[in-house]
């Protein structure tokens, strides 16, 4: 059960970076995967090729992951001209595939072993029969600290509430002084930043690989609309429940295990579209 | 143009295009000439399944071998490789071109089994020979196709054998398996149920798991329950570390033993970060260090011919899928033609290099039952636990 509501942590952390990028522009940013591969990558390559430290290697993965974001949405994004969202998300495509090449390229598409820095046989069983893993642990406590952050920030600081502002209307935005493209680029940036993190969660767990997070970005998109893709508090647990019913299917009855996601978001959709803990859907006209 | 008009000229269009199609498929080129004999493949030499792509470069190896020798009666091996990313829709479009345009007398290998079924109906309707495709399932060799011959060991034949040793040699009988949910893991399951009913015995866990998942925990977490001492894997080399870090998260220490899929020890014991030692797997081939003299030849050829080559089993899997077709162009001798080449490969029996042993006749084409058992030693180094061993219960025999 614990396992299960980590890697629905997991889920509901990378979810979070969609849901960002989603409420401040609307797009669903297929890429997103992609750009958190490519993020895990660069911290291989730091830690492998110049044998710096981890938390070195993690501070300029995390500078080079808001890089990333802020170019994507900078080079792909804001060049095209009056773009409808089908538009945009169909560049976030062609991004994910520019990106998954690119690693391809320059690491190949040999599967590689990444750690984080957790002695994996150190486990914890506060009652017996649960087990907690290091894995689990930082998964639960690096979760939790985003989402501090994030409340705080959207809810407390001038480009939290820019932010927010320019998601509920963006030409009023405009119009009150906010520089929207500079809200969009940090959206990007950051979002690219969480997803970075998720990734190298996802890529200690497996292996890491050019198409190591296309199965992940999935599961996370199906967490953000079992919460609502509004709602950053909602895709954490809705991650987090994704993740026990997942688990709870694996355990006893492993067919249906690679399904339930998708018949979830089937029956979100039909019941409740805007999500289990978006309050109403807003539909801007 | 009116009616009366308009029917003779479809008539000398639909004509033209008729002739000119008949023409094309006339023009087909022939697979050899006085001086060459050409061969292809297709693998995956980017894209997810690159590490495979090694099969391909090996049989490159042998051919390069056998040019440097001379070649075959006076004809060198024009050798083709093309990149179908492990995409069946691009695996068609490769093989059509070396069909058509390059023109192939035969093809060797092929990495993926969706990649072959999607051409496999196409090479038998052209008559191009298809010689050691790299999956191993019965859609291939059941009933016999005229123009393919199977080299690699079905994985209901391995996956009999695994279960085997397991229960022979380890002395263990309480056994798990983790398959992957297609027509590779679904194998792999029959061949260890058909030896396990044999036994009277039963699997104390049957897991299966879709190649894409990132989350096993669940499914670890059963095989421990139920109380496995040994699980046999038939899945892909990243569910494989999932399920072994996992396992090394809760306590779970079963002896893994594996399919031939997963002998790639220094690869998976580098992206499992050490725990593939002590797996134990299938094999198709001699272990990379062995001292049999024809794996020493190709060994010292490749540090020649291809430098930049690791000498891994995926590598020289690609001399064992080519070198039956070799062996049967030398038998063809000079006057080489398609029913030639076909005759001389039916008629091969008995024939072994580093591979298992080859039986072919004109009702079987099934080369093999047979497989090696290997251990991954320290630093992903190998250990040969057991030779050459033929299934006993393979059903296709009978």
């Amino acid at each position: 059960m614990v396992e299960g509501l980590a890697i629905g942590a997991c889920y509901g952390l990378f979810a979070t970076a969609v849901v960002i990028i989603y409420k401040t522009s609307e797009v669903v940013n297929f890429a997103q995967g992609e750009m958190a591969m490519f993020s895990s990558f660069v911290a291989f390559h730091i830690l492998s090729a110049y044998q710096y430290p981890f938390w070195l290697a993690f501070v300029i993965t995390m500078l080079f992951s808001i890089l990333l974001g802020i170019l994507i949405e900078f080079l792909f994004l804001r060049p095209a001209k009056h773009p409808s969202i089908l538009g945009m998300i169909v560049i976030t495509l062609g991004a994910e595939m520019f990106l998954m090449g690119l690693a391809s390229w320059k690491w190949g598409a040999e599967q590689k072993f990444f750690s984080l820095p957790l002695n994996p046989s150190v486990t914890y069983e506060p009652v017996k029969g649960m087990i907690i893993t290091n894995w689990a642990i930082a998964v639960f406590a690096v979760t939790a600290c985003i989402m501090l952050f994030l409340y705080i920030f959207f809810k407390f600081t001038r480009l939290g509430v820019a932010m927010r502002a320019t998601q509920q209307n963006k030409h009023a935005a405009k119009i009150m002084g906010i520089r929207t493209e500079r809200i969009f680029s940090f959206a990007w940036g950051f979002s690219s930043l969480i997803g970075a993190v998720a990734g190298m969660f996802f890529a200690s767990r497996a292996t890491l690989d050019p198409a190591f997070m296309m199965e992940p970005f999935l599961r996370a998109f199906a967490a953000a609309v079992l919460g609502g893709l509004m709602s950053i508090p909602g895709v954490i647990i809705g991650g987090a429940l994704m993740g026990l019913i997942e688990n709870f299917f694996g355990y006893f009855w492993p067919h249906w295990k690679p399904i339930i996601a998708f018949i979830v978001i089937i029956l979100v959709l039909c019941l409740r579209p805007s999500g289990l803990f978006t309050k109403h859907y807003v539909k801007k006209v | 143009m009116t009616l009366r008009k308009k029917v003779p000229f479809f008539f000398v269009a639909a004509l033209a295009v008729l002739t000119v199609a008949g023409m094309a498929q006339a023009a087909m080129p022939a697979g050899f000439d006085d001086n060459e004999i050409r061969i292809g493949q297709w693998g995956p030499q980017t894209g997810p399944a690159a590490p495979w792509g090694s099969v391909a470069r090996g049989s490159k190896l042998l051919f390069d071998i056998v040019n440097e020798e001379g070649g075959i009666h006076g004809r060198k091996i024009k050798y083709f490789i093309r990149d179908d990313m492990y995409n069946p829709a691009q695996t068609v479009g490769v093989v059509k071109e070396l069909v058509e345009r390059a023109g192939v007398l035969a093809f060797v290998g092929g990495v993926g089994t969706a990649s072959g079924l999607a051409v496999k109906d196409y090479l038998a309707e052209n008559k191009v020979i298809w010689v050691g495709p790299v999956g191993a399932v019965d859609e291939y060799v059941f009933p016999a196709k005229p123009y393919l011959f199977a080299v690699n060991t079905l994985y209901a034949d391995e996956g009999s054998l695994l279960a085997k040793y397991v229960v022979d040699k380890l002395n263990t009988r309480k056994i798990g398996i983790l398959y992957q949910n297609d027509v590779y893991g679904k194998a792999g399951l029959e061949g260890v149920k058909q030896r396990l009913a044999a036994y009277k015995m039963g699997l104390v866990a049957e897991i299966p798991v879709e190649p894409t998942e990132k989350d096993m925990a669940s499914q670890v977490l059963r095989l421990k329950n139920s109380g496995a001492e040994a699980v046999i894997l038939y899945v892909s080399p990243t569910i494989a570390v999932i399920a072994l870090k996992t396992s090394a998260t809760i306590g779970f220490k079963p002896q893994w033993v594996s399919s031939h899929t997963l002998s790639d020890y220094p690869l998976m014991n580098k992206i499992s970060g050490g725990l593939w030692e002590g797996v134990i797997t299938g094999a198709v081939g001699d272990i990379p260090d062995s001292k049999h003299p024809l794996m020493v030849k190709y060994r010292e050829a490749a540090k020649r011919l291809a430098p930049e080559e690791r000498w891994g089993v995926f590598y020289y899997a690609g001399i064992i899928f080519a070198d039956p077709l070799v062996e049967a162009l030398k038998r063809v001798g000079r006057n080489l033609s398609t029913d030639a080449l076909l005759k001389a490969l039916n008629s091969l029996t008995g024939y072994q290099t580093i591979g298992p042993k080859i039986n072919w006749s004109e009702k079987q084409h099934q080369g093999t039952d047979s497989i090696m058992i290997h251990k991954c030693g320290p630093g992903g180094s190998y250990i040969k636990l057991q030779d050459w061993t033929a299934n006993d219960l393979a059903a296709w025999k009978k």
